[in-house]
């Protein structure tokens, strides 16, 4: 990805935290998750909440079973998961490294 | 927490008749049970067939995967019976709940989103049973198997609340049972049924073992379990609860009279003949003539011939005078042959158990169920020939089983021993060798509620059909075939002898005692004629005497004295 190339905006993958209710991992999720943001800069992303206590169903449409997981969808409809409260920060910050600014 | 105040344990029947019967009414309602065991054990099919059986009944389910693909659990389903009308039904909700590919783990996280998705498609289907198939695909993800254990207990504690019933499939890793990592959850539900497989003759071997179930009664053995296009069965567990049919008094002929009359009139309706002898003894011969009586009584027979064929053993009894053709073409008969060897012991058995529930006979004859012990099976045809003796006992059917028994071990002990213990009756068929002759004998060992000979007959075949003979005794011996005869024939010369020298000997008496009459009456005549010439010789002499008195002495009386003493004194 190079940021010289293309004048259009370049397409942002798009986030998703499901989660459940105020549970303390998924409390822990959102805290690590925006502070990972933060950290590389895209603290405009505005990632999407999925409560699967309120909407079961999105769980079962796109797969996601286990509370928190983050998905990534990237612009070709490509999706990655990381499971768990994004508490390892190595993991959290390779999953988004295409996000990050300054490249 | 909303717990339920009635703790006394609730269960849900499985619709799996063996199951239900060792888990004696099902497992825990309202709680969850754990299904472990090793890759292709049948976990997936136990979940699958519970759902089918539970939409039978009216009830709806979710069964939620971890590990196979929809499509997958849907082909599964499908190569069963019962697949199909899970699939048409609407009442229950296939779940794809597989991690996806590539997916990382940053922490611990929860499963109540899990829960949440189940409990809307609870919702929706009215399920009564959950089946969360391979949820260990997921736990394993957990950074840290406490978590997962942790987990499991959380959904256990779910179900009580919700009053879910579910079942919890996961993969047991090597000798272990429980999943990897994941050691002591098998102890953690109040319910865990372990699935096993075992190679043994190249045979697969399954068993089913309920390790756990707290507050319950159960069969806490590895039962053998078979796995068919009926899905799970436990063979050996599906007998009914009720407790058979009450003992017949009726008398069931075996169509030899002789032989009838020696056990008390027949055998029972409803009892088990066992008849074993080496081979060659007629055992065949004996069964098939108790078939052909029960085909002349309009009863139905049902005849399992291990390793021969139909043709050969028809055609091998009728030069004995048994006709089988005749009650096989009108339907009295049903033959079928089995190959001991194609399959295990418990396929046989369930083989023979659905030919009884198809055909429902009155009468089972099995040639020779010894057979059994050539099929391969951890179980033991012991075991299998155990339940099927309960079986047809139960239903009253009246059997014949016969048993090949060993050179040196004519009776079959060593491996019938448990088979004649349940037998109500034994027959041991058997050779005399006399003369260069084999003569075949039988004899009653035993035959229970009943007054039986304890002689051991001549067993006769000819192209009339099977007779017994009676034995002849001699000494301590018992004399068969051509001895038998021929003895029988010398006795007959014997007594006809015997007859002859009486006779003669009363006609000899006869005489005599005419001869002797003859005697005493010449005697008699003799000693008449005696007794008259001696009076006259008597007379003669008085008067002679008279004569010489008067010639002595004209005068006197007293001359007479003197005249004799005169005598004696003058000679």
């Amino acid at each position: 990805m190079s940021v010289d190339q293309d004048p259009a905006p370049s397409p942002v993958p798009r986030l998703t935290l499901f989660v459940t209710g105020t549970a303390p991992r998924s409390q822990r999720a959102r805290g690590n998750l925006a502070r990972m943001l933060a950290r590389i800069g895209r603290s405009d992303l505005r990632p999407q909440e999925i409560d699967l206590l309120e909407q079961p169903r999105e769980g079962i449409l796109n797969s996601v079973f286990a509370t928190p997981s983050l998905l990534k969808t990237s612009s070709t409809g490509e999706v990655s998961v990381l499971y768990g409260d994004l508490s390892d920060e190595g993991r959290l910050h390779y999953f988004l490294a295409d996000l990050e600014n300054g490249w | 927490m909303m717990r339920k105040t009635d703790t006394r344990l609730q269960k849900r029947e499985t619709g799996i008749a063996g199951l239900d019967q060792v888990t004696r009414g099902g497992l825990p309602s309202g709680q969850a049970t754990l299904v472990l065991g090793q890759a292709a054990t049948g976990k997936t099919v136990l979940g699958l067939q519970v759902l089918a059986r539970a939409i039978e009944r009216g009830d709806g389910g979710v069964f939620v995967t971890f590990e196979e693909s929809p499509a997958q659990v849907k082909r599964d389903a499908a190569s069963f019976r019962w697949g199909a009308g899970l699939l048409q039904s609407d009442r229950w909700q296939l779940i794809d709940a597989r991690p996806r590919l590539g997916a990382e783990v940053a922490g611990e996280f929860d499963i109540e989103g899990l829960l949440s998705i189940i409990a809307a498609a609870i919702e929706q289907t009215g399920a009564a049973w959950v089946v969360l198939d391979g949820i260990d695909q997921l736990l394993q993800y957990q950074p840290e198997p406490q978590i997962a254990i942790d987990q499991i207990r959380r959904i256990n504690e779910h179900c009580e609340d919700r009053g879910w019933t579910l079942l919890l499939t996961g993969k047991a890793a090597g000798d272990s049972m429980a999943p990897i990592r994941f050691e002591g959850i098998e102890f953690l539900l109040s319910a865990t049924i372990v699935l096993s497989t075992l190679m043994v003759n190249q045979q697969l071997n399954r068993s089913l073992r309920i390790a756990k179930f707290r507050g319950s009664g159960h069969v806490a053995d590895e039962v053998p379990m078979f796995l068919d296009d009926d899905g799970i069965q436990l063979p050996y567990h599906e007998v009914p609860p009720t407790g058979g049919m009450a003992a017949s008094i009726e008398r069931v002929s075996t169509g030899i009279e002789r032989l009838d009359k020696l056990l008390g009139g027949g055998i029972y309706r409803g009892s088990g003949l066992l008849i074993s002898g080496r081979p060659g003894t007629a055992k065949s011969t004996l069964a098939g003539s108790f078939a052909q009586a029960a085909a002349r009584r309009g009863e139905r027979t049902l005849y399992v011939s291990f390793d021969e064929l139909e043709s050969a053993y028809v055609r091998n009894l009728a030069s004995v005078g048994i006709d089988l053709r005749g009650p096989i073409e009108t339907g009295f008969v049903r033959f079928q042959s089995l190959s001991a060897y194609a399959s295990g012991v418990t396929a046989h058995f369930l083989a023979l158990r659905r030919m009884l529930d198809t055909f429902d006979p009155r009468c089972l004859v099995i040639d020779p169920v010894s057979a059994l012990f050539k099929a391969s099976g951890i179980e033991g045809a012991a075991m299998a020939t155990e339940y099927l003796i309960d079986l047809v006992r139960r239903r009253g059917i009246t059997t014949v089983l016969t048993s090949l028994s060993g050179v040196l071990d004519p009776e079959g002990e060593a491996t019938l021993g448990h088979v004649s213990t349940l037998a109500d009756s034994w027959i041991v068929l058997d050779y005399n060798v006399r003369g260069g002759e084999r003569n075949r004998s039988l004899s009653i060992v035993k035959s229970r509620g009943s007054a039986h000979s304890n002689q051991q007959p001549e067993l006769v075949l000819s192209d009339k059909g099977i007779d017994l003979a009676d034995v002849y005794e001699y000494g301590s011996e018992v004399l068969m075939g051509t001895a038998r005869a021929t003895k029988e024939r010398e006795e007959i010369e014997t007594e006809r002898r015997r007859q002859r020298e009486r006779e003669h000997r009363r006609m000899e008496l006869e005489r005599r005692i005419e001869q002797t009459k003859r005697e005493l009456d010449r005697l008699s005549v003799e000693l008449e004629l005696e007794e008259s010439q001696s009076s006259e010789t008597d007379r003669l002499e008085r008067l002679h005497r008279e004569h010489i008195k008067y010639r002595r002495d004209p005068g006197g009386e007293s001359l007479a004295m003197h005249a004799v003493n005169d005598e004696e004194k003058h000679p």
